[in-house]
Formats: structure tokens, sequence, C-alpha cells
């Protein structure tokens, strides 16, 4: 690509090679057919009239393949030029022929094109993706690229998805719920929160597939369309927007929410503990510093109160699923008493379901059982809470792993993890489906 | 209604349907009658599992082995006694994986008795080995002599990193913190209390005139049912085929307490744990 005069040197020349490298690199990864092994960069500085003439007749050997990224202009103007690997030789010996001095100035242009393109590469990797299909889903994100991705996904599905933006957090952000409907008014709805915990991060992860996932398998999903004809799906990502941020700047341990209290120096509220279903019994701690503080009284938690509004309003969810992380288990209520819940044999079934369509996939196994008997005693849930408002199927995932790398699941697990979740989530939402009530 | 005689048994029945009442063997409170009583527990139950991974605490210590480092697979059998005056005993029989490929390990049966008294779980475990355990041997030597040939000192942090990432070079060292908190954290339990190793926070190589391998050690725990994540500094020293050496101290976090009442000043120096295997 032969470039203009210019009169400049030094750093511009710099810059110009840069982005000449650049677009090369382009070049390449477009036409993915040509390369640059071997090839190098000769810089001739014709110091006559004589010796710029013999330069100047090389523009026309087409068959040298010669590319000139700086054109002979004058004497004492250097003249850049690229050499393929084939061409080198004849090149070099016609100019020693002709008395016409050069230096090498790059001895393989490849090994520079391919550094650039590994740099360039991760620059990409940072810079917002311009569609959800050219979203990286095997890694983790940060606030604002999951809310762009957001925002993409409603963008390219003006039809199916919206934003509804159901609160503020404690340190202002918006709490973001997608909604997926094809049309109706206030249908039956099965609502999946993930993040609630800002640690578990293969669940906001997992959240912003099951978006795509959505998307992408509305019609060619017999399953998916069935459930969406009839219901609405409602998913909020990062249900802990503020705790969130803070595993990303701060603390990867974070796992309460941000709100400060005057009278403690401790920071936040598990928001697992904050809702009205035995609150502030057994299974949750009064200490601020803990990390089960289950908050000065239930709803207390603006990241909560958002959700029992949304649940209260809406008046017509069927199904609610809250996703945490770790230790492969699906509960079903209660956790704040041993009493079963009267449907626990349907609700007992279920996870059983589901539990084997998750381990189909992968081989994953997960244990499944009410919140008390399977993981811990637990005051103040989440799920305690949407099954007492009469949300019958109302479960809570904890995800990958067992306990090898906890919260810090490597991001390569994420979409096994994501996939193998959604099939259990489906029996749940067929369920809900086929036994309305 | 008929006479006297048949309302005795409609007591009985009555007494039957108040028993049906009482929650089912798996759960904690348990009502205090025929204490001595073996009673089946089910194996997917949070007590079942946290007492096999107790015993598997146990012997990942004991068998002081990065290369034959063992998670709980399943829990197969389980069955629980209270003894009076001396504590809670597990009887278990659950399934192993190898810690890093998650290939089935063999089974194990163990009893852990969780004693009345504040101390570590006492833990009898006996595992089959499906993996050859010579070529685990050779794995820790190999891992052993990769590590010795080291000429600067070993330092790192954060392993794995916020997003689980883990450089290859670091995993033999994660592998020993593995087998190192092991010791922590089968001291730590309690019936209701449990851990998972979470995080190499930092190590750092202690260099050694003879052949054994020094580490300082700072660990992060995550501890259930609390959630809270407790720091630990752990000094250990492995020599392959020799006991594991561990010395440790996990700072109590200041909002540590029990049961959700009241608030429990904590120490940020906890006390020297200090424990070598004897043969």
């Amino acid at each position: 690509m032969p470039r203009g005069a210019m009169g400049m040197w030094g750093e511009l020349f710099r810059l110009e090679m840069k982005v000449l490298l650049l677009l090369a690199a382009l070049v390449a990864v477009a036409a993915a057919t040509e390369d640059f092994v071997g090839h190098q960069v000769l810089r001739i500085v014709p110091s006559s009239a004589e010796e710029l003439r013999r330069v100047q007749e090389l523009q026309d050997l087409e068959e040298l393949q010669l590319d000139f990224w700086l054109s002979p202009r004058g004497t004492g103007d250097p003249v850049d030029v690229r050499v393929p690997f084939p061409s080198l030789q004849p090149l070099k010996a016609h100019l020693e022929a002709n008395g016409v001095p050069y230096s090498i100035m790059i001895k393989d242009v490849q090994a520079l094109v391919d550094h650039e393109q590994m740099q360039m590469l991760r620059h990409r990797r940072r810079l917002q993706p311009l569609s959800t299909d050219a979203f990286d889903y095997s890694s983790y994100h940060n606030l604002d690229e999951i809310y762009a991705f957001i925002d993409l996904l409603v963008a390219e599905n003006p039809n199916l998805v919206s934003k509804l933006e159901i609160g503020r957090s404690t340190e202002n952000r918006p709490l973001y719920v997608l909604k997926f409907s094809k049309g109706g008014t206030n249908r039956p709805a099965i609502w999946i929160d993930t993040g609630i915990h800002s640690r578990e991060w293969v669940t906001q992860a997992s959240g912003v597939w099951f978006a795509k996932k959505i998307v992408q398998d509305q019609e060619k999903d017999e399953g998916l369309a069935s459930i969406l004809d009839q219901m609405d799906i409602f998913l909020e990502i990062v249900t802990n927007p503020d705790g969130f941020v803070f595993t990303h700047t701060t603390n990867r341990m974070w796992r309460k929410t941000r709100s400060k209290r005057s009278g403690s120096l401790c920071v936040g509220v598990d928001p697992n503990r904050n809702w009205d279903a035995g609150f502030g019994g057994s299974g949750a701690s009064s200490n601020p510093c803990s990390e089960t503080y289950h908050g000065p009284y239930a709803n207390s938690e603006p990241e909560v109160e958002a959700i029992v509004n949304f649940v209260k309003n809406h008046g017509n969810i069927k199904a609610f699923i809250s996703i945490h992380s770790y230790s492969q288990l699906l509960l079903y209520p209660y956790g704040y008493t041993t009493t079963p819940v009267p449907d626990v044999e349907e609700l007992h079934q279920v996870a059983k379901e589901a539990v084997a369509a998750l381990s189909s996939l992968h081989g994953t196994k997960y244990t499944y059982g009410s919140i008390i008997s399977t993981i811990y005693q637990a005051s103040g849930g989440t799920i305690d809470w949407t099954y007492n408002q009469g949300i019958k199927y109302s479960f809570t995932f904890e995800l990958r792993d067992t306990g090898r790398y906890g919260f810090l699941l490597p991001a390569s697990q994420i979409v096994p993890t994501a996939q193998e979740t959604w099939l259990a989530l489906k029996v749940i939402m067929r369920h809900a489906l086929e036994h309305p009530y | 209604m008929q006479g006297l005689g048949a309302s005795l048994p409609a007591l009985l029945l009555l007494l039957l349907l108040l028993s049906a009442q009482l929650p089912p063997p798996a759960v904690a409170d348990q009502p205090p009658w025929a204490p001595a009583v073996e009673r089946a527990l089910d194996p997917g139950s949070r007590l079942a599992v946290g007492a096999a991974r107790v015993a598997l605490h146990k012997y990942n210590f004991q068998a002081a082995s990065p290369s034959g480092l063992r998670a709980l697979g399943q829990v197969r059998k389980a069955t629980m006694k209270s003894i009076p005056g001396t504590g809670q005993k597990y009887y278990l029989q659950f399934t192993t994986e190898d810690y890093r490929s998650r290939e089935n390990a063999g089974s194990c049966l163990a009893t852990v008795l969780y004693p009345k008294k504040k101390s570590p779980p006492a833990v009898n475990i006996k595992c089959i080995n499906t993996k050859d355990q010579n070529q685990i041997q050779e794995e820790d030597n190999r891992l052993y002599r990769k590590l010795k040939h080291q000429t600067k000192p070993i330092i790192g942090s954060n392993i794995p990193d916020s997003f689980g990432n883990m450089e290859p070079a670091f995993e033999p060292v994660w592998a020993l913190a593995v087998a190192g908190s092991s010791y922590m954290m089968w001291e730590k339990s309690t019936e209701k209390v449990g851990y998972f190793m979470s995080q190499v926070k930092s190590v750092k190589q202690w260099m050694r005139k003879d052949d054994s391998l020094e580490f300082d050690y700072t660990i992060l725990l995550h501890e259930m049912p609390t959630q809270d994540m407790i720091l630990c500094h752990m000094r250990l020293i492995w020599l392959p085929g020799r006991p594991l050496k561990v010395k440790y101290t996990c700072e109590s976090d200041s909002h540590r307490l029990e049961d959700g009442s009241g608030m429990e000043s904590g120490s940020a120096a906890g006390i020297i744990h200090e424990r070598e295997e004897n043969f």
C-alpha cells in the first residue's frame, strides 16, 4: 500500500508505520490468505538522480510484488519498500548491481504483524462488542459491560425483549429486569434472578447467557416457544449491582449489599436474609459485621424491596427461581423452619426431574431438597417469602462447583454451567406451564 | 363410643400420630430419647455431607500428597449415633474424586466423632485406591524435584485469581496449600460449621539447606454456614513420603458469632496451632 508524500520523520513516521501495520494486520485477518512470513522492509535513500531513477523503475516490476510504504520522491527522501520473500534476492541483487545502497529496516514483517495482531486482539476484547453475537460469553464481565449487553439485546429484539427499571440500589444504580414476552397482558410469569450475592460471579455470567439463549431459541426450541406462547419470563441479571461493582474494584469476596448505617462501622446487609419470612430468626445474624446480617428490618434493602414491590404489583408470577453459587444444589423452601411446605412432594419431584435434566448434559451431580435440610437453616430468605406469597414453584439453585474453586470458578466453566442449568430451568418452567394454578 | 377397652388402641394411635409429627432424622434438633441408637441419615443431608468433608480433610492432610488429593464425590450411606457424655458420632460411606481431574478415586469408609467439648473432630478413615499409588508417588516426586530445582524462592499471590485462573507454574504450590489447609479445616470443623479453601492470597518460599520444601502461605477459607471469609497464616514443610508439618494461625473475623445472637469481639491473632503427624 503505497503512501503519499509526507515530509515528517520521527514520531509521525512511527505512527504511520503503526497504522500501516494495523491496516496490514486487518487485511491479513480479513483476507485470511496473505501472510508476511520472511518479508522484509528495505530502506533506500537515493542520493543521486540516477539512483532515484533506478528505484522508480522498480515500481513497474509488478512480478516482484513490491509494496512501497514510502514511495520514491526526490533525492535524499527515504523509500521504504516491503519485499515479499521470493523477491528479496532478486531485488537485492538488482540494487547491488546498480550500486544503490539499502538497509534492512524490518527483518521479519510477520513477526511484527503477529505482535500487533495480538495487541489488537487484546485491546479489542476490552472494547465494547457491537452485537450480542460478538459478546464473549466465556468470560467474566463487569457491570458496565453487562448493562451494555442488556441494551444491545433489547435493541436487537424489540419485539420480544424489553428492559424494566424496578428500582435503584443503595448507591443509586438502576436495577434492571429483562422482560421476555410475546404479548398479552400480565401473563402468568416466571422470574429468574442471578447475582443477588455479588461474589457468586458464575451466576451473573449465566444470567447473561440465559438472556441470549432465550432470544436465540424462542423460535427453534419447541419447549421454550410453547412456554413463551403463554407465559412471560423476567430475568434480573445483576440483582446486587453495588456489591458486584465492589467485587470488581475492591474485594472479590464481597457478598452483601453496600448499605451503610449510622452507628456501625460495617457495611452491607445479606440480601438473602432480608426478606419477610421468619425475618430475624435463627439462621441470620443481627450483627451488622456478619456476612449473614439480616438488616435492621425486612426489606430494608432497596434491592430486595424493588423485587418485593415488583412481585406484589405483578400479582401473576407462577415460578420464582433465585440463583446462587456454589455447592451444586437445587433447593425448595423452607430455610427458616423444619416444617415442610404443603407442596413438598410436588416440589421434590420437580427438583428431581430438573436435576436429572441438568446432569444429562455434562454429568454434573446435584443434590436437592429443602433449604434447611440440605444446606443450613436460613431465615429471611428469598424463596421462603415468595412461596408464602403463593408462588408455589419457588426454587433456589446453588451452581458449580462443590468447593475446589468455589466462588473463583474458572471462566471456562461459565458456558457449561449455564447450559446445564438452563435444562433444569426449562423443566421448572415447563412444569409451571403445564400445571397452572 | 365403646367402653374403656377401645380407648387404649385410640391412645396408641394418638401416640403414633404424634410421633409422625416429629421431624425426620436428617434434621439437627433431635428428641432426647434413645440417644445411643444409631439413626440413618439422608445421605444428601448437610450433616452427612459435612461429616464426610471433615473425614476427607483429615485424609488429605495425612496423605501429605499434592498429587493424591481427594474431593468428595457422593455420600452413599450415613448413620449417626449420639453418645451421651462424649458427642455425636457419624458413620459414613462415600465416593471420592481426584481433586484436580474429578476422576473417580475410590470410595471411603469413615467415622467422625464431634466431641462435646470444643476440640478437633476425631476421624477414622479408610479409602480404596482406584489410582495406582506408585503413580501418585511418582507424580509427587516429580513435583518435588521441579520445586527443588528452583534457584529463586517461589513467590505468588491470588491463586487462583478473581477469574479462576491459575498459572500452571503455581499449581503444585496450590495443591500443597490444599493439603496443608486440610489440617486447619479439619481442626476447626464442628458438627455445624464447615470449611472450604477459597484462595491462596499469598505464598512465599523459604529456601532450606536440607531436602524439605518450606512455604509461608496466607490462605482464605470460606466458612459455612456463617459465610465468613477467614484469613489464615500457614507455614508448611513438605518432603515426599513424610508427614506434612503445618503451623497456623487464623484471624477470627471480628463478626464471627454463634447463632446470630450478640456480638463476639474477635482477637486478631489466634492461637498458634502446630502439628506434626507421627508415623
